[in-house]
């Protein structure tokens, strides 16, 4: 810990930028109350029996009609939105971190290896990525799913959403990884310090990983923030197109979609609130991305 | 080049089969069309012998057969829902998309690389901080909802722009623009703009990362240090050091627009390829599913193919590589 | 709908009349799904069957109270010696070619959609044989007495016989496009100018039309608009002049604009909850995996006790819903005044009903619904899972749509599930036939009966009311079969599917309650 303090100086950084410390309470924050859901949220949103429909569509309990059981109002079906959003927020941020991991190490993996040995490899590689490209994302999911209820019993397909839309979201993420890798690669192969280390004779996973993945971690930073972000938000472009999670396992998305149907009926708070969180947490991941590649990259400072 | 170009050829008729493959394995996962094509009152024995007319209940691997043999003899097939040529449906709905792309592309790097140049140079100015911060809350919010806000806003409250379609199209030979005509210019910015918004901030981050890791580079400290003028310094020497990982992005762009053309598509009734798409996903049109695929691909790999050649003009130093 | 609305309709009428000819009005319109043809009788479906009113025509056809009237057929009476119906056909009549309208037509076009490559040949099989009288007489035999069959037939469309035969369209298309799929030429009161498929389509009036023009469209383009959002900003912003349907949340928003209004009604479609009669055991429960307790009636009824259709109305359906006893709505034929109740919400009835039944402490089971089929049906079921769970029936909901959904009924799929009904000859004998009869392949008859509920006395009356000429008589064995089912608790009907259009102020039109929009009953007035 302390040669990883010692080694990226730049942490220090962090106490001179307001920005990243109100990012970093924020993501913090919001991760903390996605965590602890199931202990603060005032009602469980799973257990149907736990809210009515007659409390529904109220207002937060700043607008005259609103009330003090409610601090941000109820959705059309009389969920508290303080519940649905902590619980969205896990959710989303449970979908967003599995499917970014899972597309980071397999991208990176293979455009670095892509990138190393190039010729037949490289070739096979990049045109798998290319028939992933070829298929929108919106189809992935639809592929996996099927072949998910096709192979599962039918009582396992019921908690299966969360999986199908992980791997559909991470497949079609980790090509971004790889092609980038992959070309940044191919610039550090003529690099005097990787032949320097080539004429020596190491390994190649050694290059690989310990001389090459650090110089091209910067363009990778970038992309595994936005991609963090565009994970969630593509589990809620899914939604919209009728392939997401169902509308009783809220996740920050699937409530934006619910919402977007009182976009114009008066109940402005069942879309915004989500959405307002939706964007805080973005926001607040993509300032930290940013810091944390100015911190790894310190050449930049 | 000749041996490059008739290598990745080949590579790419493997690509193309094998997202043919991929797509006709996922139709059956996707529902059933019969149910889609009858109306409530058509007996259960119409019902079977419709499908038995179709070719469903024969075996997949001769569903598979008939689909690549008609295909790669030209015959594209018809619609299950329309009942019209599926090349037919398919033509007429490539200008609208590929128009809507092209344009959401060039807002995304005539916006974003100069922004993202600017915010390099200047890190710390209270401009920079100002577009990382407006364009990041952008793309926080899904592509649906920034759509329909436009379309409410600029469509509904002020009534300057159209809130659907293409607006007025010239037809040139089988090509439908919108380029012609004031009307297809003004229904064009909205979803252009939607459509345009995600991949703008990507390019704009890409190539401030890369910008700043150039200026921060050995070569062009010395250039400095040589007094090599700072605006000559900036967009000859750096930016085109910058120019690789952008090519790699717009190659990788037009995936993301092409995918979010669906999105967008629906969202403004653009009538488009992705429309036709979603459409038949609801009808579980698999002729057209199919061939929108197929058409997908094919761009891709064309695209990807341009890009790669790029490359190898652009730096010379891939090329020892790939040839040997 | 409102009186006054019905005012403006018939006022309108009167405007329009002298207005005809003296100015050109072009009048611009949406809805979700865009036709998938332009052959009448190649696709049963509403959007086609609706679009092709205009332009085509039956033997018959709904007024503006869907009460059935003359159109092509001047009038019709039982034959003598024989089962079936005779029709004496209107003269002059021309088709939009030019072609003159006789019985051959009639003839032609029965036989192309009474043919396996139609989809609509179900509405001829009780038709043993048609002749052909005279050039305006025809009649078609049945094999039984048939006394619903002239009002079952007002959505078949009679197209030109040389027209078809000379443009190679003499059947439906089937694999490949034909002629009529992009073209047509009916007697209706409009014809097709332009058609862009999923994009545009024009229609201009039909000059030569046999019957006053109510309206004063001089050009009618329909615009599909699959997105519900971007269709209200449409119509808000002015490019549209009329929208179907607009979603129950956003009606407030419409009146509340200067030069809107919303055309409120009831569609004929009964949205229910439906059982797995038959099975043994539940297919999605994780505590009761030996018995299929929906098999007792009582455990239905206590389903039926378990929901609150109050606050489903209020919260989401905004006070526009009518509950339903049976599976028609009031205003359709056969409609069983002598039952008319339904179950309450009494959650504590329900309670005590389970406990009767053995399940004091409820049980887990499989409900199934569709999210993109009717209005807020992904939001009905989520409420009432939630209801179900207070009385302790545990419901494991799973929605999807409709693509994957049928299919999945008709696998047997289900523990419970969601369906709407509209009767399409607008008679209970509809929902008799489909969904209470017992499955019969043969027969084809309880084709939608998908859990199929089986009652013996239900399906010997089915074919007696099928024939029944007393209407007295008829009336009296469709109560029996409603209050059969009524009290085995065959299905849960919930309420009627409320219709919601939205027009601008300068628009008179007549809302239908099959949601068919008639363009000519259309006025477009002076934009104020």
């Amino acid at each position: 810990m302390l040669a990883f303090i010692k080694r990226y100086e730049g942490l220090w950084l962090f106490s001179r930028s307001p920005a990243v410390i109100l990012a970093a309470i924020m993501a913090f924050g919001i991760i903390l109350g996605a965590i602890l859901a199931p202990w603060i949220a005032p009602i469980n949103p799973y257990d149907l029996a736990s809210f009515s429909l007659m409390d529904g569509l109220l207002p937060p309990v700043w607008d005259e009609f609103g009330s003090e059981k409610f601090l941000l109002g109820t959705d059309d079906q009389g969920r508290d939105m303080i519940s649905s959003i902590l619980y969205g927020a896990r959710l989303s941020l449970i979908i967003g971190i599995s499917a970014m991991t899972i597309a980071t190490v397999l991208g990176v993996g293979l455009g670095l290896a892509a990138g190393y040995f190039g010729g037949r490899f490289d070739a096979i590689v990049m045109r798998i990525a290319d028939i992933q490209l070829a298929l929108p994302a919106i189809l992935t999911a639809l592929l996996i799913d099927g072949i998910a209820r096709g192979i599962l019993p039918p009582e396992m397909q019921q908690n299966l959403r969360v999986t199908v839309l992980i791997i559909a979201i991470a497949l079609s993420l980790w090509v971004n990884f790889a092609r980038t890798a992959r070309a940044s690669t191919f610039v550090q192969m003529n690099k005097e310090y990787v032949q320097a280390a080539l004429i020596q004779g190491q390994h190649p996973l050694r290059v690989m990983f310990v001389h090459i993945l650090p110089n091209i971690l910067g363009p990778l930073l970038v992309i595994m923030t936005v991609d963090l972000a565009s994970a969630i938000l593509l589990e809620a472009t899914l939604s919209f197109l009728g392939i997401g999670l169902p509308a009783d396992s809220p996740s920050l998305g699937t409530l934006i979609r619910i919402g977007m149907q009182f976009l114009l009926s008066g109940e402005w708070w069942i879309l915004w609130i989500p959405t307002l969180f939706l964007v805080a947490l973005v926001v607040s991941i993509n300032v930290l991305g940013d810091f944390l590649r100015d911190v790894f990259n310190p050449r930049l400072r | 080049m000749v041996y490059f170009i008739v290598k990745r050829l080949v590579q790419s008729a493997f690509v193309m089969l094998a997202v043919a493959f991929l797509a006709f394995s996922l139709f059956r996962f996707v529902g059933d069309p019969i149910t889609q094509m009858t109306g409530v009152e058509t007996s259960v024995a119409d019902q079977e012998r419709l499908r038995e007319d179709l070719g469903l209940n024969d075996p997949y691997a001769l569903q598979f057969a008939r689909f690549t043999g008609d295909m790669l003899k030209g015959d594209f097939g018809f619609s299950y829902r329309t009942r019209q040529p599926v090349a037919e449906m398919i033509a007429t709905r490539i200008p609208a998309t590929l128009e809507l792309g092209i344009v959401a592309l060039l807002i995304s790097l005539l916006v974003g690389i100069p922004a993202g140049v600017y915010t390099a140079l200047r890190p710390r100015g209270i401009a920079t901080q100002a577009i990382l911060m407006v364009t990041l809350v952008g793309v926080s919010i899904p592509t649906f909802v920034i759509g329909i806000m436009l379309i409410f806003f600029f469509g509904v409250q002020l009534g300057w722009l159209p809130t659907f379609g293409r607006g007025g199209t010239v037809r040139l030979g089988g090509w439908e623009t919108s380029f012609l005509t004031v009307d297809g210019w003004r229904a064009l910015i909205l979803p252009a703009f939607t459509l345009g918004v995600y991949q703008l901030t990507l390019t704009m981050r890409l190539v401030r990362a890369e910008m700043m890791e150039v200026m921060r580079s050995d070569y062009i400290r010395f250039a400095t240090a040589r007094g090599v003028p700072m605006n000559r310094l900036y967009f000859k020497h750096a930016l085109a050091n910058t120019m690789v990982p952008v090519i790699t992005i717009i190659g990788l762009q037009f995936g993301g627009v092409i995918a979010f053309s669906i999105v967008t598509e629906s969202v403004f009734q653009w009538p488009g390829m992705g429309l036709l798409f979603l459409e038949s996903i609801r009808f579980v049109d698999i002729p057209v599913m199919g061939v929108y695929l197929v058409v997908i691909a094919f761009f891709f790999v064309l695209v990807n193919l341009i890009v790669d050649m790029l490359y190898v003009v652009i730096d010379p130093r891939l090329r020892i590589r790939d040839v040997s | 709908m409102s009186r006054t609305l019905r005012k403006s309709i018939l006022l309108g009428g009167v405007i329009s009349m002298t207005a005809l000819g003296v100015q050109a009005e072009s009048f611009h319109w949406a809805s979700t799904t865009d036709p998938q043809t332009m052959d009448p009788h190649a696709v049963n479906s509403a959007p086609v069957l609706s679009f092709l009113n205009n332009v085509y025509e039956g033997l018959v056809r709904r007024g503006q109270d869907m009460a059935i009237e003359p159109s092509l057929a001047t009038s019709w009476e039982p034959m003598v010696g024989d089962n079936g119906w005779r029709f004496n056909l209107r003269q002059d009549v021309t088709f939009q070619d030019g072609a003159a309208f006789t019985a051959e037509d009639v003839m032609f076009s029965y036989q192309r959609a009474s043919n396996e490559a139609a989809d609509v040949r179900s509405w001829f099989s009780p038709v043993s044989e048609v002749r052909v009288v005279d050039d305006f007489t025809i009649d078609f035999v049945t094999s039984a007495p048939n006394p619903l069959f002239p009002s079952s037939i007002a959505n078949f469309m009679i197209l030109d016989k040389d027209w078809a035969t000379a443009n190679d369209a003499t059947l439906p298309a089937r694999d490949a496009e034909n002629f009529a799929t992009m073209n047509v030429n009916g007697t209706g009161p409009f014809t097709l100018s332009s058609r862009d498929p999923g994009v545009k389509t024009v229609l201009a009036p039909h000059a030569a039309w046999w019957d006053t023009a109510q309206h004063n469209v001089t050009e009618a383009t329909f615009t599909p608009i699959g997105n519900s959002a971007t269709g209200l900003a449409a119509l808000l912003s002015g490019e549209i002049d009329f929208i179907q349907p607009i979603p129950l949340q956003d009606v407030a928003q419409v009146e509340s604009r200067d030069g809107f209004k919303v055309l409120e009604g009831e569609e004929t479609r009964v949205i229910m909850f439906g059982f797995g009669h038959e099975h043994d055991t539940l297919l999605y429960s994780s505590d009761v995996t030996d018995a299929n307790p929906f098999a007792d009636p009582r455990v239905r009824l206590a389903a039926a006790h378990a929901i609150d259709l109050a606050s489903i109305d209020r919260v989401l359906f905004r006070g526009k819903i009518e509950g339903a006893s049976q599976l028609v709505p009031a205003n359709i034929s056969g409609y069983s005044d002598a039952n008319a109740d339904r179950p309450a919400y009494d959650p504590e009835m329900a309670k005590s009903l389970l406990a009767e039944a053995g399940y004091a402490d409820g049980f887990s089971f499989g409900l199934k619904c569709p999210n993109d089929r009717y209005i807020n049906d992904e939001a009905l079921c989520r409420a009432a899972a939630s209801m179900f769970a207070a009385v302790g029936l545990d419901a494991d909901l799973s929605t999807g749509p409709v693509r994957d959904y049928w299919p999945q009924l008709r696998e047997d799929d289900f523990d419970m599930y969601l369906l709407g009904w509209s009767p399409g000859s607008f008679d209970m004998e509809h929902p008799i036939r489909f969904l209470m009869h017992s499955q019969d392949d043969e027969k084809k008859l309880g084709s939608w009966n998908f859990g199929n509920y089986s009652n013996a006395r239900v399906d010997e009356l089915l074919p007696l009311i099928q024939q029944e000429i007393d209407a007295d008589a008829r009336q009296a064995m469709v109560d029996e079969v409603v209050s059969i089912t009524q009290d085995e608790v065959a299905y849960i009907p919930l309420y009627t599917q409320p219709l919601i259009w939205a027009a601008k102020d300068n628009i008179d039109l007549t809302q239908r309650s099959d949601n068919f929009f008639m363009l000519r009953w259309v006025t477009v007035n002076e934009a104020n």
